[in-house]
């Protein structure tokens, strides 16, 4: 009986013991671990040289324990394998990241690029608009400057037929009645027709809106009452020649005058002269 | 001595520890452990955790190993400063990916901020 029992007792050491020997160290499992680790991961297919070492390393360790089992020297073998799995692995890793931010640069340099186009397409465009632009503003510029040609050539025109004077009334634009009409008569003559279309146009273009009152005015030759009459028919024939011009009816009156506002000493010719004669007064605006 | 043959430099150390009095003193590999420990402190190991650790390891074997080489066992010493090595490479290593990794975090930082600029001026003409 004793013996039987002292045979178990060293039959359970022994295998206690065979399987202590088969168990590999700490070291080699950790090492097989990472390797295995590492040969799924980038460095299987961006880091193989590295991998490949780690592989020797491993095997090293590996016929070291089937060899010798669990001895320093095959626990110092795992420890330089599961490092250079380690090693493997990381520098898998730094290629991968590598190759991520060559790539991500790649992309920013062709979005620079493709901005670039775009920008420089926008600033195309924005230039032939600019151009566009400055020509119609030339453009405007040179009708401007015909428009002040053509306003000072008819203010011209109008200075030599006509004299303008600013007074408390307005405007005053005194025109011969010897331009205007013959002798004793209230139809405007041919010449004077051009002259007051001058007139009309200048007075519409500067001005819409102020009343215009056309004053008829005599000299003393003759009765009072003819040249009352004589001095209306001859403002009216003014007032009906703008409006035919383009002048507004409402805005435009006439009133005749007569012999009662010389402006000229009646008794010499001259002075009659200027007191023949047709005031256009533009009102200021109230 | 090329890192690729650490592990078969280690087997035979191991294999000449049956004769230990005849081993000679691993001047050579103590030399090249020294060299991948300062390697790994210029690149900067010893800011980055996981690099630190390794780095630590290695000094510790290297320690290690001079004091074996002063007790005559230099077969002991030889695998500790292949182990140091290993270590000091793995530092390396883990360095230079700490490095890469923030270089493409960065790169893709920027490459959202472009993204944002670009779009923002697309709206904006």
């Amino acid at each position: 009986m004793k013996t039987i029992r002292t045979a178990s007792i060293f039959m359970v050491v022994a295998s206690a013991a065979a399987c202590a020997a088969s168990m590999p160290p700490a070291d080699l499992v950790t090492a097989r671990a990472t390797y295995s680790r590492a040969a799924q991961g980038p460095a299987a297919t961006l880091d193989p040289a590295d991998l490949h070492t780690a592989d020797e390393s491993l095997k090293l360790a590996e016929q070291s324990f089937a060899r010798d089992g669990d001895t320093q020297g095959t626990r110092d073998l795992a420890y330089v394998a599961d490092r250079r799995a380690q090693i493997a692995e990381a520098r898998g890793g730094t290629i991968q990241s590598s190759d991520q931010q060559q790539q991500t640069l790649g992309r920013m340099h062709a979005a620079e690029t493709s901005q670039l186009a775009l920008t420089s397409g926008q600033l195309g465009v924005a230039k032939t608009q600019l151009v566009v632009q400055g020509q119609a503003l030339a453009a405007e510029q040179q009708r401007r400057e015909d428009a002040d040609k053509r306003a000072a050539k008819a203010a011209a025109d109008l200075a030599a037929f006509a004299s303008v004077k600013q007074e408390t009334r307005g405007m005053v634009i005194t025109l011969s009645g010897s331009v205007l009409f013959a002798s004793g008569k209230s139809d405007l003559l041919s010449g004077a027709q051009a002259k007051l279309s001058e007139v009309a146009e200048a007075l519409t273009k500067e001005d819409v809106e102020s009343k215009i009152v056309v004053e008829g005015h005599t000299d003393s030759q003759g009765g009072a009452s003819y040249n009352q009459d004589l001095s209306q028919r001859r403002a009216q024939s003014v007032r009906d020649y703008l409006v035919t011009r383009g002048m507004a009816s409402d805005r435009v009156t006439s009133e005749g005058f007569g012999l009662t506002r010389p402006i000229a000493d009646n008794a010499s010719p001259e002075g009659r002269a200027n007191n023949r004669r047709v005031e256009i007064v533009v009102q200021p605006k109230k | 001595m090329h890192m690729s043959i650490i592990p078969a430099a280690l087997a035979a150390s191991w294999l000449a520890l049956g004769c230990a009095a005849s081993f000679p003193v691993p001047t050579q590999d103590q030399a090249q452990a020294q060299a991948a420990e300062r390697s790994a402190v210029e690149l900067g190991a010893a800011s980055q955790p996981k690099a630190q650790l390794h780095l630590e390891l290695a000094r510790e074997q290297m320690n290690q190993a001079s004091v074996a080489i002063k007790d005559g066992d230099n077969a002991r010493a030889d695998a500790l400063l292949l182990r140091a090595r290993s270590d000091a490479e793995l530092a390396i290593a883990l360095t230079r990916d700490q490095s890469a990794k923030t270089g493409a975090a960065n790169a893709t930082e920027q490459s959202n901020a472009q993204r944002i600029t670009n779009a923002n001026q697309g709206a904006t003409q």
